[in-house]
């Protein structure tokens, strides 16, 4: 009933929202500018560094020729000015508490023997990936293309540990916190909620990323893995999971990290959605990988395109090559899927026959059949979340 | 006594294994603006992030730096008195606005 008024609301003022400012302030494309800083983080090669503390690194683009993204390359965004940068592993715990019958406090060694241990392979990508591309600009870090990649991670089902449990009668949330934690008293630590029935047989705590350790800067020693979901969910340096009947109110679900609850998930500066939601699954999504901006391309050689495509695990069905402005579009080459959840490689093999500018689209589809819209048709929300705009590089053929 | 040795050293190895990952974190200078308005920026916003923070949020109207300070003061809890509020958010404006109040 509720939903159905708001609803009714959102028709109403959809009329009233095109006012100048949004008939020429048109979504570009992400920033593709951003050089990586001469400082490289533990483990990390140097990437594109937008602060120092919290650390928030971005991968830059010319990583994304690959289904996997190593680890000294992977994007890096943390909340809150306090990470413990000392573990002492042999006391490190995580705890399952609340609404169970059987409270757990498992070690690294327990968690790597006593449970089935099982891997999965996916994207992890931060809901304002791309967020510099919405016009107006929106609040938050302004993200270039690069905050997400994929990998290979190695854990245990969470289902597993929750059987363990024993969860009571009527348990169906979990409150989930990592180290993630703040400076000042009162303040709130990063944590998050999630629904029981959300929990799937993919949703694993993992330890291991691409057959190492997980590095530091991406949760060590222990991350959660939600394959399909944007990683503001992936809880890294987990620690504590509650279980409740009833959902509490946090800031991090409730406040940050939401869209505008109606069909095209979009709003106006002026007139926000009063209801929203969670961003929750990821949209389809391609990028180009090779070539970039920087590449050096002769006129009359033969140039391979490579780029990686995703969604939420449907699937991708076809990616779409366009060297004309999105007026025709020719078929890539798609490598093989090393998961559901993965980044799907594709190659497109042309020879540019004249000297000068030449820009190529890369469009998604996936096998329910949404594919990306042009970047200028994406629809604004205050938070710059789930861009997912057909992807445009411009090179200089010479 | 070499079997004491040899114990005591496995012991210590041990124990040194638990500490896999001491880590330092580099610290990174961001040229920022500085005027007379700067120390109240500093002291109410870097308890909890660095400048970079406050660099990559882009262009921004006034009205959004003063919603950013109030939910720093708000929500993050920083102890940001009223006067410091106008002097901080003025601050970011002249520096990081998009000239748009609103």
């Amino acid at each position: 009933m509720q939903r159905r008024d708001f609803f009714r609301v959102s028709l109403a003022t959809a009329a009233l929202i095109l006012t100048p400012t949004q008939i020429f302030a048109l979504t570009g494309q992400p920033t593709n500018s951003r050089k990586v800083s001469e400082v490289s983080f533990p483990q990390k090669k140097p990437l594109i560094t937008y602060s120092d503390r919290p650390p928030l690194l971005e991968t830059p683009r010319g990583a994304f020729t690959k289904a996997i993204t190593d680890n000294n390359e992977f994007f890096v965004r943390w909340h809150s000015p306090k990470i413990p940068t000392q573990h002492y592993l042999s006391v490190y715990r995580l705890s399952i508490h609340g609404d169970v019958n059987n409270p757990l406090s498992i070690s690294m060694e327990s968690l790597k023997n006593d449970y089935e241990q099982v891997e999965i392979t996916t994207v992890l990508q931060c809901g304002g990936n791309s967020r510099s591309a919405f016009k107006p600009q929106t609040s938050g870090i302004q993200w270039g293309s690069g905050a997400m990649g994929c990998a290979k991670f190695k854990g245990v089902r969470l289902k597993d540990i929750l059987k363990k449990a024993d969860l009571k009668d009527g348990a169906s949330w979990l409150g989930l916190n990592g180290s993630d934690s703040s400076i000042l008293p009162s303040a709130p630590s990063f944590s998050r909620e999630l629904e029981i029935h959300e929990v799937s047989d993919d949703v694993i705590v993992a330890y291991e990323m691409n057959g190492e350790e997980l590095p530091f800067l991406n949760g060590y020693p222990l991350r959660l893995i939600i394959p399909g979901m944007y990683s503001d969910s992936w809880v890294k340096m987990l620690t504590q999971i509650t279980v409740s009947k009833e959902y509490k109110e946090i800031f991090f679900m409730d406040t940050a990290y939401r869209i505008p609850d109606n069909e095209c998930e979009c709003e106006t500066p002026d007139t926000l959605a009063v209801k929203t939601k969670p961003i929750t699954t990821m949209n389809v999504k391609s990028l180009i990988g090779y070539p970039t901006s920087y590449s050096k391309i002769d006129v009359m050689s033969n140039v391979l395109l490579k780029g990686v495509a995703f969604d939420s695990g449907s699937g991708i069905k076809e990616v779409l090559i366009s060297l004309d402005n999105g007026k025709t579009w020719n078929n890539a080459e798609l490598e093989d899927e090393l998961s559901l959840y993965a980044f799907r490689v594709f190659k497109y093999a042309f020879k540019p026959m004249s000297k000068g500018k030449l820009t190529i689209m890369a469009k998604a589809v996936n096998r329910l059949g949404e594919e990306q819209p042009f970047s200028s048709d994406i629809q604004w929300n205050h938070g710059g979340y789930k861009y997912n705009g057909i992807d445009s590089v411009t090179i200089k053929v010479g | 006594m070499k079997k004491l040795l040899l114990i005591a050293f496995l012991m210590i190895s041990i124990l040194e294994a638990g500490y896999k990952k001491d880590v330092k974190l580099p610290s990174i200078t961001f040229p920022i603006a500085v005027d007379k308005d700067f120390g109240a920026m500093q002291r109410n916003c870097q308890w909890c992030h660095s400048y970079g923070y406050i660099l990559n949020q882009g262009k921004q109207s006034k009205e959004f730096w003063n919603k950013i300070v109030v939910r720093m003061r708000d929500v993050y809890k920083a102890p940001i008195s009223k006067e410091d509020e106008k002097t901080t958010t003025e601050y970011l404006y002249r520096y990081y606005g998009n000239k748009k109040l609103k």
